[in-house]
């Protein structure tokens, strides 16, 4: 139960076998490499350039992305796709074959693509703004002036147009509207060059905005040419540059069939650039390198069969872990109890000395999310859509051992939810044990208990840590002090037998004289009887149970709410079933998402707090085998 | 309608404004957190979302309890109960637990929440540790829920 068994690994080889050694360990996929302690050893570092890969893989999966921007896959189709085999034959053929050429076209489409886009935005912009002179009949050259006088365009506040005509009446100004909309205006001015300063600091006291034409627009303009004709040529080029976008596109389309190569080349690529950069975990000498790592036990036959060809240049020892080195953690648990990891993943690995808690917590969480729900017909909805999940999804790792624990979390809903819940809001009084809402004590006592059984529970691992680690003293008369006090002390408040008040004297006697490792026997006494204390801890953990309760009566009220809701709708005539239906199906779906969201997280909270405060420590550090890992392809 | 009726009645409201109140508060927080870092990182809409939606389950508690006092009322059938002005003031007392708890918890939450968005943005993997501060801020509400709930239970009508 727990933890796989892993040891040491250390091989030493000839150097001219630096390449084929590192293939075969990255092959094989059983390896986790570390880093070799060189200076200890006076070994010398070997020099990994991956900057080259590093570079490609970068462009690689711009091309990429540039691509699947472009793919037209339905969500179904999304779910279903299968990430496709590629054996080590397909990966040198790929590695060795000529992928520049279709790399660099498909990056010269993205680069031409971009360009004229953004040449596109800019005179699209540029319409914009002469949209509203588009009314000024004028010749382009026209907005230079003259010698003599400035030409301005600009905008003014409607409000203030009386302010300009009196402007003009005194001035020599001229003006003429071109366009007024609901606010603002836009004006043609010409003034006298002589007279600008003091005219435009007058025009900016009535809130005249000039409008700065592009230079390069009005370079471009022929001598003739209005501003209707600017706007006209610019549309004309837009039209003539999405033609050529469109021509791109239908390029870059053609460049999908090159999709599934190019994201193979890129696993194969991204792996040889891992297998280049490992190479700096190693330790060298002029002729031999060394390298470190860590095995599973079970592991260790086949390594030795994979470098079996090379048995004259190399060497492999195998050893158990030393007392100040800490291996990577593998848990290894009975199928059933497998996707229970995910929660001790969350939380975080058994560092030095601790057990592995998922089989102890794996009958709580499935318990207590089927309390927290107890809906069986979700627990049905969600069981079968993790199978179906899993059936064409194909996940795999991580993701599948997740939707397997859902497919549990599931069944554990369809019983729990038939004995203490319903189906969508109907209970089946007939197997039901309790109706939490007509009879919510004797859910809260169900509730406490549980509690009480697994904080006990986890007070019974620590004593069995405590044991392992030789801590005999501490373990049998702490602990077991504790689990002898918590249930007697129960049973006398419930009893008020006196044989369960000398059984709890008893057990506190235990944590008030050892308790405190201070050997001053009043410091000891004192810190011991201190330590008693903790009992108001252990009432507050078995007291946070209560939380089974209430989550798993309002996941039962919010579906009867469901339900009376599709009832009052059934009485609307003529359409009244069509929006039940709708609430039915839309409100169930709703209690669904959040109280198996507040059941999971809860359920994990019960485990992480109130559970694992007992016994348990992470701080181990994963076991990440030296392997073939593909983000579109699957190594075979 | 008698004394007794409207203060049961005013207990419910209590309880389903409060709550949502609090919850609308935090849910508005986490939220703000979420779609900054969204701007950023579109692809993590998903796992935001539970954070986001988490200090959304008081405001549930708070409507919860309501329909407990419409049930326990016989709003819900033809015939409403009468309750005494003495059994009203208890409904409405019971009302109470779950809408201050759950309009204080869920604003605290929803700062939890909103600062474990942050956390998700630079570690990704550790989404389980804010879920479970959250969870940490969330059980005050949860034991306000379970007493209202036991509370209303005991009054009889």
């Amino acid at each position: 139960m727990g933890l796989a068994r892993v040891e040491k690994v250390e091989i030493l080889a000839h150097a001219s076998l630096r390449t084929t050694l590192l293939s075969l360990l990255q092959k094989a996929g059983i390896v986790h490499l570390e880093e070799v302690r060189r200076e200890e050893a006076g070994l010398r570092e070997l020099e990994a350039d991956v900057s080259r890969l590093d570079h490609l893989l970068h462009r690689l999966k711009r091309c990429l992305d540039f691509l699947s921007r472009r793919e037209k896959k339905k969500l179904l189709d999304k779910i279903k796709a299968t990430k496709p085999a590629l054996s080590s034959r397909q990966r040198e053929e790929l590695l060795s074959s000529d992928y520049l050429p279709v790399l660099e076209r498909v990056e010269k489409i993205e680069a031409e693509q971009n360009e004229i886009l953004s040449h596109v935005r800019f005179l699209e912009k540029e319409m914009d703004f002469l949209q509203p002179l588009a009314d000024l009949d004028l010749p382009g050259s026209w907005f230079k002036g003259s010698d003599a006088v400035e030409v301005a365009v600009g905008t003014l506040p409607l409000a203030l147009k009386e302010d300009l005509a009196r402007l003009a009446g005194e001035d020599a100004v001229w003006f003429e509207v071109v366009r007024a909309e609901k606010r603002i205006c836009y004006l043609l001015l010409f003034y006298l060059k002589k007279e600008k300063n003091r005219i435009e600091e007058k025009l900016k006291e009535i809130e005249f905005a000039p409008i700065y034409l592009p230079e390069p627009l009005i370079a471009s303009a022929g001598r003739d040419e209005r501003v209707t004709d600017v706007i006209e040529k610019g549309r004309r080029e837009v039209e003539a540059r999405t033609e050529e976008i469109d021509a791109l596109d239908r390029e870059a389309d053609a460049m999908m069939v090159h999709q599934d190569e190019l994201a193979r080349l890129h696993d194969a690529l991204h792996n040889e650039r891992e297998k280049a950069a490992s190479a700096r975990l190693l330790g060298a000498t002029e002729k031999v390198l060394f390298l470190e790592g860590w095995i599973r036990a079970d592991d260790v036959p086949g390594l030795k069969a994979a470098l079996a060809p090379h048995e004259g240049e190399c060497e492999i020892f195998i050893r158990p872990a030393l007392a100040g080195e800490e291996p990577p953690v593998v848990l290894e648990n009975p199928k059933a109890a497998e996707p229970f990891e995910v929660i001790t993943r969350l939380y975080g690995l058994p560092g030095r000395g601790s057990l592995d808690p998922t089989l102890p917590l794996a009958p709580f969480f499935f318990v207590f999310v089927g309390l927290c729900v107890s809906e069986a017909g979700y627990g049905l909805v969600v069981a079968l859509l993790s199978l179906l999940y899993i059936k064409y999804a194909r996940p795999k790792g991580g993701v599948l051992q997740f939707f397997r624990l859902l497919f549990l979390l599931g069944i554990s809903n369809i019983v729990l939810g038939t004995l203490v819940g319903g189906w969508f809001g109907f209970p089946v009084r007939r197997l039901a044990l309790i109706d939490p809402i007509q009879d919510p004590l004797s859910f809260l006592i169900l509730a406490l208990v549980l509690g009480f059984v697994q904080v006990w529970f986890g007070t019974l691992l620590n004593l069995i840590t405590q044991l392992k680690n030789k801590n005999y003293l501490q373990g049998i008369f702490v602990q077991g002090g504790w689990l002898l006090l918590l249930p007697a002390l129960a049973a006398y408040f419930l009893t008020k037998q006196t044989l369960w008040g000398i059984l709890a004297l008893a057990g506190a006697s235990g944590v008030v004289f050892f308790a405190s490792p201070r050997r001053n026997p009043l410091a000891r006494f004192f810190g011991g009887l201190y330590s008693l204390y903790d009992i108001s801890r252990y009432l507050g953990d078995v007291l946070s149970y209560s939380r089974l309760l209430a989550l798993g009566l309002a996941t039962s009220v919010i579906a009867i709410v469901v339900n009376t809701l599709c009832q009052t709708a059934l009485g609307i005539p003529l359409v009244g079933w069509l929006f039940a239906a709708l609430i039915f199906i839309g409100g169930h779906i709703f209690n669904l998402a959040i109280s198996f969201l507040g059941g999971f997280v809860h359920s994990m909270r019960l485990q992480f707090v109130e559970f694992f405060t007992k016994f348990f420590q992470a701080g181990g550090k994963p076991f990440k085998p030296f392997k073939l890992e593909g983000k579109y392809a699957e190594f075979v | 309608m008698d004394l007794g009726l409207t203060l049961a009645v005013f207990g419910g409201a209590l309880a389903v404004a409060l709550g949502g109140s609090g919850s609308a508060i935090g849910i508005g927080l986490a939220g703000q957190a979420a779609s900054g870092v969204m701007s950023e990182d579109p692809e993590k809409f998903g796992i935001l979302l539970l954070l986001v939606a988490l200090p959304g389950t008081q405001g549930i508690y708070g409507f919860l309890s309501t329909f407990l006092v419409f049930l326990k009322l016989g709003l819900t059938t033809a015939t409403a109960a009468k309750p005494s002005t003495y059994q009203g003031w208890q409904i409405l007392i019971a009302c109470l637990p779950v809408g201050i708890t759950g309009l204080v918890s869920a604003i605290h939450q929803g700062k939890v929440c909103a600062s474990g968005v942050y956390m998700v943005a630079k570690q990704p993997k550790d989404l389980a540790k804010p879920l479970v501060l959250a969870a940490l801020v969330e059980t005050y509400a949860v034991l306000g829920l379970l007493i209202t709930i036991l509370l209303l239970n005991s009054i009889k009508l």
